[in-house]
């Protein structure tokens, strides 16, 4: 067998920092503007969480007048779960208009990519899969604000008379501390898109995925609902930082070094999974083109 | 001239699982699983200048789209090597990736729910190219493939045919020293294929790139590729100039005709003098018969029976690639034997 010998050679390339910044705020762009295409869709989903939080209203009123009538009062820190009915239903308005926000739908668009073949066509291409898609789903979420969001506050804030938070201030923790939300949400549905690439079928998964979701992330019940070993379990697991965190920072539950601090873990949650998924995807590229694709 | 592209013993096998039938033998799947190794690619080595244009054939599964993806870095091989440009391509693949453009037939790089002309902006950015040579290389694939045209329709609404030669333009459109073609006429009807081989002789011409086209369809490298490869169970049979393994072989171009007066065909052959054409013998409207490319072309042919006769429908079958595969395949066999 003859080595290979020298040949008329290609120069290796790498993009310039500037064209990098560039090509993924494009891609922010783009996704945008497909979100914009499909607009007529998100009409119906605005009626739909306008519907939610209207059933969650009445059963959690029901809730506390039951209580009034075993307590003879609406005195006395008449509380569930640490929370009077009015920061009841603003915890539940505020973490669903943040989850119409952070949304997105990366774990079923990787996992039918990987099971379909067309992952082979995005490792040819002078990119990175993960950096795209978080990106894509920036644009998108982008999109979900102004078409989406939006128009569910504009409906939700005057019919339940959803209150501002304690402090003016808040408004711009509750954002970033909801931004810092969808790079978790986006960066752990990666993860779960990528277990396309060991298993046959996951859309079982997924499924179950969908509902857990809303569980852990405390979007469906505030922890506080629930007995202290699930709250121990969860303060240690990466779910709260998608909306516990930001609701409760809305509702002025966490002040000063509390704030800060909850801020900085769900950087560093945002930090930690992005580059777990780095290792992830690295690995399993690997074993695809090994294995085939 | 040193070669671009160097391929070396390249092997790739694929291990499959070998299923039991029944419940029973699902069962003793699960704990012991029957394997079996598939060798796909086998001991393939080549060399590819700068400029040129090869085919690279064989029938359904052998080996071809195994051979690409490794040759594009997505699969690593079971042993060998590959060099293009001095980089191998599973191991740098980002930078690789910049040298090379790829067309797969069965599937789009284009982005599905965006204008077509979105993606183009996209794949401008992502291998930063500079403003000039977008306007040039847009302008030329207009030129050539008539994109203007639907450019600004969203790539599902695009017909196959379309749909393939913005495909090809999007794979050039970074100017790529090698293209790498995975059965780029698949699925398209005459005009479609008519078309994509018009404009890769164009491209070949004009941008001096090195190209690798794999197709089972004979039709594809015959105005393209002077040389060809032809693989079988992911062996090399042929590796050299198209005109000789025409020769080789021997196989005939069949032609079907329809007349619009009947005739003999010994009046027939009459009629169209000395054409090196053997007809089967019959009387009426429709004859068949058939030539070889090595003694007359097509065109010579199709020119004199037209001139001759009064003629409703005239069509060439070219020998297929199986025919031609099977045959290279039989000679290799008697050779070993
Ligand atoms: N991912 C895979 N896993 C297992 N076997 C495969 C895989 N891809 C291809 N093969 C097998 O390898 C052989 C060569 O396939 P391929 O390279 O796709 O051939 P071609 O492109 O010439 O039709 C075929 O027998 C095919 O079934
Ligand atoms: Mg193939």
């Amino acid at each position: 067998m003859t080595g290979v010998t020298s040949v008329a050679s290609l120069t290796p390339w790498h993009r310039s920092v500037l064209g990098t910044v560039v090509l993924y705020l494009h891609f922010v762009r783009l996704a945008f503007l497909k979100f914009l295409a499909y607009r007529l869709r998100y009409y119906t989903g605005v009626v739909s969480y306008t519907i939610f939080v209207t059933g969650h209203y009445y059963l959690y009123g029901a809730l506390f007048a039951s209580r009034v009538v075993e307590h003879g009062s609406m005195e006395g820190g008449n509380l569930i779960g640490g929370l009077t009915l009015t920061e009841m239903i603003t915890y539940v308005a505020v973490s669903w208009i943040g989850r119409s926000f952070y949304f997105n739908n990366i774990h079923r668009d990787l996992s039918s990519m990987i099971e379909e073949g067309g992952i082979s066509l995005q490792l040819i291409k002078p990119y990175h899969v993960q950096d795209v898609m978080m990106f894509e789903a920036v644009g998108e979420s982008g999109f979900r604000l102004v078409m989406f969001s939006l128009p569910i506050m504009v409906v939700v804030v005057p019919l339940f008379d959803i209150s501002g938070p304690p402090d003016s201030m808040l408004y711009l923790w509750t954002f970033l501390s909801f931004c810092l939300a969808l790079v978790i949400y986006s960066q752990i549905n990666f993860l779960l898109g990528c277990l396309a690439f060991h298993m046959k079928n996951i859309q079982g998964v997924l499924r179950a995925k969908m509902v857990a979701f809303d569980f852990l992330t405390g979007v469906i019940l505030p922890f506080t609902f629930f007995p202290e070993w699930f709250q121990t379990i969860v303060a240690w697991l990466p779910f709260q930082g998608i909306s516990y965190v930001p609701v409760t920072i809305y509702l002025g539950k966490r002040a000063g070094s509390d704030l800060v601090w909850a801020l900085l873990i769900q950087l560093a949650w945002s930090v930690g999974l992005y580059l777990a998924g780095r290792l992830v995807w690295f690995i399993s590229v690997r074993r695809v083109t090994v294995q085939g694709g | 001239m040193e070669p671009i592209i160097q391929v070396r013993d390249l092997t790739r096998d694929y291990k499959l699982i070998r299923k039991r039938e029944g419940v029973k033998g699902g069962l003793i799947d699960l704990f012991r699983p029957r394997r079996k190794i598939l060798r796909a690619v086998d001991q393939v080595s080549f060399d590819i200048q700068p400029g040129e244009m090869v085919g690279y054939i064989g029938a359904n599964g052998a080996g071809k789209s195994t051979t690409i993806k490794m040759l594009t870095g997505i699969l690593t091989p079971t042993s060998g090597q590959v060099t293009v440009g001095g980089l191998v391509p599973w191991r740098q693949r980002q930078q690789y990736t910049r040298n090379i453009g790829a067309v797969f037939g069965q599937r789009t790089q284009l982005w599905w729910d965006l204008a077509v002309v979105e993606s183009f902006g996209l794949l401008k950015k992502i291998y930063e190219v500079d403003d000039d040579a977008y306007r040039r290389q847009m302008g030329t694939f207009n030129d050539l493939l008539g994109i203007d045209e639907f450019l600004h329709q969203p790539v599902r609404k695009l017909s196959l045919g379309q749909r393939m030669r913005c495909d090809l333009a999007a794979a050039l459109l970074h100017e790529p020293r090698v293209l790498f073609l995975d059965e780029p006429t698949i699925g398209l009807d005459v005009v479609g294929k008519e078309n994509v081989r018009k404009f890769l002789h164009e491209i070949r011409d004009q941008q001096g790139v090195t190209v690798i086209l794999t197709t089972h369809d004979l039709g594809d490298i015959e105005k393209l590729c002077r040389r060809v490869i032809i693989i079988d169970k992911g062996k090399v049979h042929f590796d050299g100039e198209l005109d000789t393994l025409r020769n080789r072989t021997g196989n005939p171009v069949r032609l079907t005709l329809e007349l619009r007066e009947p005739v003999s065909s010994a009046t027939l052959k009459e009629m169209t003098g000395n054409l090196p054409v053997s007809w089967q013998a019959g009387e009426g409207l429709r004859h068949q018969g058939e030539f070889h490319r090595r003694e007359v072309t097509g065109a010579e042919v199709i020119k004199v029976i037209v001139n001759a006769c009064k003629v409703s429908e005239l069509h060439l079958a070219e020998p297929a690639i199986e025919e031609i595969v099977a045959r290279i395949y039989r000679d290799v066999q008697e050779g070993e034997s």
